[in-house]
């Protein structure tokens, strides 16, 4: 595995290149490739991935270095120091105007179906340097669809045999099911017999591929790479924290995308985060604030809907039942009225069977399947595996964005049925809640608002909004504002990173975050101590 | 109190009327005679359009009848009056085709832009310009009433004939 640049240690000895005219100081045996990134010049490759070792075979990335009898892979040459590099020289561009010509012989003319268009490493190459015209002449291969199993379809007519796929499946997952099969202008890539792409971290050969050839199939067909409005956000699949890329299109969820982040999970993502989005578009969303008047639900405005939230909650003893994938900020919102009226918290995860990506450190689909359980922990929410608390008839259940599906554990039955006031904040209204809540608030879901998480190695990154909130509903961190201030638990605060400020300031292990701080890479959580807290032994 | 207008005592040659009539009625015979016709006999007469005329939509199909539109996307995408709606699919044979491609005739500001970026030669716009409809909706042409207009289509301007000759 190739380490990315910006992971220096101080004894590292630099040397200083000038690329394209720039001079730089890299540490030595860095390749040309990467310390032309540091200087913001874009070396056209294709076989070459910072997360895979280096196989030089598409010759794209050839260069012209100062002194060298032939020009060289950037890819594979690393720098020496007062090296003079020239990537546009009329020489190189020469060279990868061959090279290009090559790939596009028996590549198809099928841009407009093509669903990697637009995001085509091929498109951008050929249409930067590539010859406008083609002067082959002879009929093109041609190889029939393949269907890899999992997610992955195959399209070996597209194919430039950059072998991204192959080395990731050998050198990353290591289930080496793929490889080169045959040779020259027959090759293709070759699936192993009797084996799919059916690992849990397969599906990145789809980002990895840099053309057209491996697809998702879920995503076939169903959107353009340019009608994509795309956000920052963290994926909520498990505990492991994904950066992901939220793409929607006409304010739906189409597809999540990895985003590279070295520090959580380079520029992977499983299977069960890429394709677990579906409930983020569902349409059956509580939309209005709803209040229980003679037993019948009636729909109000906010303020009426937050004044009789308020009124129920006032003065008595409140439990929260909150979801593992609500925002530090809402979380501690909910802390802070706990703090205010006395009770307890406890939040409910579901698990699941770990799946490491073997060849990457630390980076694993984890067993607990929500993204902020550590956050509810280290804000002293319990887990109702460790046992349910007590609700006396003449408290108030708060039910924080808790789906309640499914088989519900007798923990929770009970706290249902102990009598006590039950107040719903959350994106839907679950059945079992529909003839039991007082008061249901609409909340947005995670891709609706702004936020953090922490994950299980106690790093808190930011969510940003992708898409608007369904009707009426609003940030829950908002919501429990509102609800904080009208129980006089503390002010109200208008911008997640006001409320984000407070949380630093009042939580000793979250003390010197701040949003802009967290940028978009995230921080860990200050306090080592804390590790028993962070990472609990979860058996499975 | 009575309005007292002021009358001019003018010569009967100015304030006679039978000349201008006269004069007025040569006029039409002589137009009756004249073979040169401005007034054209529409419906039964038409208006020769220009080969780059630019008219309502028209999609055209392959020889199975089906649109030749991949739902590539370019379209929706060019267009400067955002007058095209392509929602993409698969048909049965698994071919990538727009499962909903609709044109808003009355967004449409005409510009040709969707026929020139079309790879597959599907959209055209139409060479003709009777549109009428008897509700604002039918001015919406889906796919099924693109691919059933059956009248000419417009040709691209071409940068080495520029006057189409």
């Amino acid at each position: 595995m190739s380490t990315a640049t910006n992971d220096v240690k101080p004894e590292v000895k630099m040397v200083s290149v000038t690329i394209e005219g720039r001079t730089t100081s890299v540490p030595e045996g860095t390749t040309i490739i990467e310390a032309a990134k540091t200087v913001g010049v874009l070396i056209p490759h294709y076989c070459y991935h910072p997360g895979l070792p280096v196989a030089g075979v598409c010759r794209m990335c050839l260069v012209d270095v100062e002194k060298f009898p032939k020009l060289a892979p950037a890819c594979a040459t690393t720098v020496m120091e007062g090296q003079v590099v020239s990537v546009h020289s009329e020489k190189a561009r020469e060279a990868r105007k061959g090279v290009l010509e090559f790939l596009l012989i028996n590549h198809p003319l099928d841009c407009p179906v093509c669903d990697q268009s637009g995001e085509c490493e091929l498109q951008d190459y050929t249409f930067q340097e590539g010859r406008a015209e083609s002067r082959y002449e002879e009929p093109k291969r041609f190889n029939p669809v393949e269907d890899f199993g999992g997610d992955v379809l195959y399209v070996p007519n597209r194919c430039i045999l950059c072998t991204r796929c192959v080395r990731f499946m050998g050198d990353v997952v290591e289930e080496p099911v793929l490889n080169v099969s045959e040779r020259g202008d027959r090759a293709f890539i070759g699936k192993a017999e009797g084996h799919d792409l059916t690992d849990a971290w397969a599906g990145n050969v789809v980002d990895l591929c840099p053309v057209g050839a491996l697809l998702s199939k879920d995503f076939l067909n169903k959107a353009r790479a340019w009608e994509l409005d795309r956000s920052a956000s963290i994926c909520t699949g498990c505990s492991q924290g994904c950066n992901v890329t939220v793409e929607t299109r006409d304010n739906t969820v189409v597809r999540l995308k990895p985003r590279s982040n070295t520090a959580v999970n380079h520029f992977y993502l499983c299977e069960q985060g890429r394709l677990d989005y579906r409930w983020i578009n569902r349409r059956d969303r509580l939309d209005q604030p709803k209040v229980r008047v003679d037993g019948e639900w009636r729909t109000v405005d906010w303020e009426d809907a937050l004044d009789a939230a308020a009124a129920a909650l006032a003065g008595k003893r409140v439990t929260v039942l909150a979801s593992p994938n609500c925002s530090n900020e809402t979380l501690f919102l909910a802390e802070r009225m706990i703090a205010r009226q006395g009770g307890s918290g406890v939040f409910r995860v579901m698990l699941g069977a770990e799946a490491p990506l073997r060849g990457v450190e630390d980076l694993s689909l984890r067993a607990e399947r929500a993204a902020n359980a550590t956050g509810a922990r280290l804000l002293g929410y319990a887990d109702l595996a460790q046992g349910a608390p007590i609700v006396n008839a003449n408290d108030v259940l708060l039910v924080l964005d808790d789906v309640l599906e499914g088989e519900l554990p007798t923990a929770l039955t009970g706290m249902m049925s102990s009598g006590a006031i039950v107040v719903h904040v959350g994106t839907t209204l679950p059945a079992v809640l529909e003839g039991r809540a007082q008061v249901a608030l609409p909340t947005t879901n995670h891709t609706e608002e702004e936020g953090t998480f922490t994950n299980l190695r106690g790093r808190v990154q930011r969510f940003l909004q992708a898409r608007t909130a369904p009707g009426l509903a609003r940030p829950s961190w908002y919501v429990m504002s509102d609800l904080v201030e009208r129980l006089g638990a503390g002010e109200g605060r208008y911008m997640a990173s006001a409320v984000f400020d407070q949380l630093a300031a009042t939580h000793a292990s979250f003390a010197g975050l701040s949003y802009a701080t967290l940028a978009l890479r995230g921080l860990p959580v200050i306090d080592a101590a804390e590790r028993d807290v962070l990472a609990p032994t979860v058996a499975v | 109190m009575a309005i007292r207008v002021k009358v001019l005592e003018r010569p009967i040659e100015q304030v006679s009327y039978i000349r201008s009539t006269l004069s007025g009625l040569a006029n039409t015979f002589r137009h009756m005679v004249d073979p040169h016709k401005v007034t054209m006999q529409y419906p039964e007469e038409r208006w020769d359009l220009s080969p780059r005329w630019r008219g309502t939509h028209r999609m055209l199909t392959n020889e199975t009848g089906k649109a030749k539109c991949v739902a590539c996307g370019l379209c929706p995408t060019v267009c400067p009056a955002n007058c095209i709606k392509l929602v993409p699919g698969e048909d049965e044979e698994g071919n990538r085709f727009p499962l909903i491609f609709e044109i808003d005739e009355f967004r449409c500001i005409f510009c040709g832009y969707c026929q020139e970026v079309c790879p597959e030669e599907a959209i055209h716009l139409g060479r003709h310009y009777e549109n009428a409809e008897f509700s604002r909706e039918a001015f919406v042409y889906d796919l099924e009433r693109l691919t059933a207009q059956t009248h000419p289509v417009s040709e691209l301007w071409d940068p080495a004939d520029p006057k189409g000759e």
